[in-house]
């Protein structure tokens, strides 16, 4: 186990750059802007502590909602890449003989990979998307304290809001990383074999599986109209923002994380994340061996 | 009355090891063994099949035949065998990413083996910082990393290919002066691979010489001191008289006859010109231009 949280970490120190020193610049520049766009005019801060005054609960939900959507998407993005990437980094990098002389096999490996892509990069992500949202409602408490409002009651409900938003964005992520864990390990799989290369070919496999289908067994009227694609859209989709989230974005109500979480938890299938989990595993051992067999190209 | 001694187990052993790349054999059946406490040098030409026999000992490939390395199939159990087996392939291979701290600290981590420091002694009086980048080591720091991170690697056997390749000849001298002094003792192994024969020479207890998968040496250096005599000859009678005892290698030097043979007794070669035990180098290419014993398929 000590093994395996130090190949996490190295994969921590491998690509920090994507997913700590990247996101930390996006913050800073973000919020350089906003303080530059407020000291020359461009946004009127009274206007702005205004709105904050007039709604703000609504304003400091929002925001956040976006910023830790935000955040989710980078997350989601980078992480592909990481994968397609990381899977096939020491060969890359012509270090994979030196990995091969430590006493941790190949699957042990390729499983702390997938392993920082489940723990230690969100877990990066979700600080980040705290710090941003803390950083927004800085702007706002500040702008609204401009305008003569603000006091320890505003910062009372701030700190409510951040609480619930903070905690939903943290079940979404966990949610959305078991729910995507098998397409994150076929790109490291198909990674550890041909490369980079895995970027495109994990778009094209899945149409030339449907493809595939379509020829053999007959479908719709085109090659994409057939079970596995609809199989696979199904899959590519996370419910996230059907059920409480559209309904609670047509009312007053404060956000809810209870809610939230009830609603979201109930409607995602268990079933699938299991059938996702043991893909994950297969294709990750089955990597392991064609690493196993291939020290350097 | 003593018990008789118990027969030492050899640290590797190979028998009937074969490997195909392909349709083509690069390794034909190589037996072997070698016991625990030796310095083992692996000489071949490229492509004689030497870093596919390391790998084989080092479970990075599959082969037929059977090949044992501390009693375990290096192929079936690689990361349990790579607690006492440590090797350096590539110097080049080291993760650029990581500062030289960074890289003891995992290491720490992941192989129970290894003593940071330790590490860190055998770095003192270099110019290696633990705030340094691998990446921006030149090659000779590389190299002195590299040996750093195998010598602080409580191993029983350590496999070195080419680990000077592309080292000048001050940093190559250095690495295997820091091996022998600060790393070897009678319980560990070492098996090394160069085409700088004649700089390993000295370390040496074992030789084996491959030529296109077929092993056609394997001796302790003190045999092959005693069965291989070096003939320096300028008169045509004595070179005639010499070639009657069949040497294995013949070649001219500077206008004398340069012969090499093998079990030929030494009185029956003193009258014919000057003796000595040849070169390992000078031994390898005498050996090499032998008639090859599985010749190449003619396309």
């Amino acid at each position: 186990m000590k093994a395996f949280v130090a190949l996490i970490r190295r994969e921590f120190l491998e690509h920090r750059g994507a997913f700590l020193v990247g996101p930390l610049l996006l913050v800073a520049v973000l919020l350089g802007s906003t303080i530059l766009a407020f000291t020359v005019g461009r946004i009127d801060a009274r206007f702005s502590g205004a709105l904050f005054t007039a709604a703000p609960m609504r304003i400091y939900e929002w925001g956040f909602l976006g910023f830790a959507f935000a955040w989710s998407l980078y997350l989601v993005a980078t992480l592909f890449f990481y994968c397609a990437d990381s899977f096939a980094a020491d060969k890359r990098n012509n270090a994979m003989l030196f990995w091969k002389s430590m006493p941790v096999s190949d699957f042990t490996v390729l499983l702390s990979k997938l392993g920082a892509a489940l723990t230690i990069f969100p877990a990066t992500i979700f600080v980040i998307a705290l710090l941003s949202g803390a950083l927004l409602f800085g702007v706002a408490v500040s702008t609204s304290a401009l305008n003569g409002g603000g006091g320890f009651a505003l910062l009372g409900n701030v700190a409510g809001v951040y609480a619930q938003v903070a905690a939903s964005l943290l079940l979404v992520l966990a949610l959305g990383l078991l729910w995507y864990l098998p397409f994150m390990a076929f790109v490291g799989a198909l990674a550890t074999l041909v490369g980079r290369w895995a970027i495109p070919l994990s778009l094209l496999f899945p149409a030339l599986l449907s493809t595939l289908e379509w020829v053999v067994l007959g479908g719709g009227w085109q090659p994409l109209s057939t079970r596995t694609w609809e199989y696979l859209q199904y899959r590519a989709d996370f419910p996230l923002t059907q059920g409480y989230v559209e309904a609670w974005s047509t009312t007053a109500a404060p956000f809810s994380f209870a809610a939230f979480a009830t609603d979201l938890l109930t409607r995602i299938s268990w079933v699938q994340i299991a059938i996702g989990a043991v893909f994950a595993v297969v294709v990750v051992y089955l990597a392991s061996q064609y690493r196993r067999r291939n020290n350097r190209d | 009355m003593s018990e008789p001694a118990a027969p030492i187990e050899p640290i590797v052993a190979a028998r009937g090891l074969r490997k195909k790349f392909g349709r083509k054999e690069i390794l034909h059946g190589l037996d072997f063994d070698i016991p625990p406490g030796r310095i083992y040098g692996l000489i071949g030409h490229n492509g004689a099949g030497k870093t596919t026999t390391l790998n084989a000992m080092l479970g990075l490939t599959a082969c037929a035949g059977t090949i044992r390395v501390l009693g375990l199939d290096p192929f079936a159990h690689r990361a349990r065998l790579m607690r006492d087996v440590a090797f350096i392939s590539d110097v080049a291979s080291l993760p650029r990413f990581l500062r030289v701290r960074e890289l003891f600290s995992l290491l720490s981590s992941i192989h129970p083996n290894f003593s940071p420091d330790k590490a860190h002694a055998f770095l003192q009086g270099t110019d290696l910082k633990p705030e340094l980048k691998i990446k921006n080591l030149s090659k000779g720091m590389l190299a002195q990393l590299h040996l750093a991170v195998v010598m602080a690697i409580d191993a029983k056997l350590l496999v070195l290919d080419e680990p000077t390749l592309g080292l000048d000849i001050t940093y190559r001298k250095r690495f295997y002066r820091r091996l022998l002094e600060d790393y070897m003792n009678e319980e560990r192994t070492l098996i090394i691979t160069t085409h700088q024969v004649d700089e390993i020479e000295f370390m040496l207890s074992d030789v084996m010489f491959i030529r296109d998968g077929t092993l056609i040496l394997h001796q302790p250096m003190e045999a092959v001191a005693q069965n291989f005599i070096q003939l320096v000859s300028n008169d045509p009678a004595q070179r005639a008289s010499a070639r009657a005892l069949g040497p294995v290698f013949e070649e001219t030097r500077f206008g004398q006859t340069v012969m090499i043979f093998e079990g030929v007794d030494r009185s029956r070669l003193q009258d014919l010109g000057a003796l000595s035990s040849p070169t390992l180098s000078d031994l390898f290419v005498a050996l090499m231009q032998r008639p090859t014993a599985i010749p190449e398929p003619t396309p």
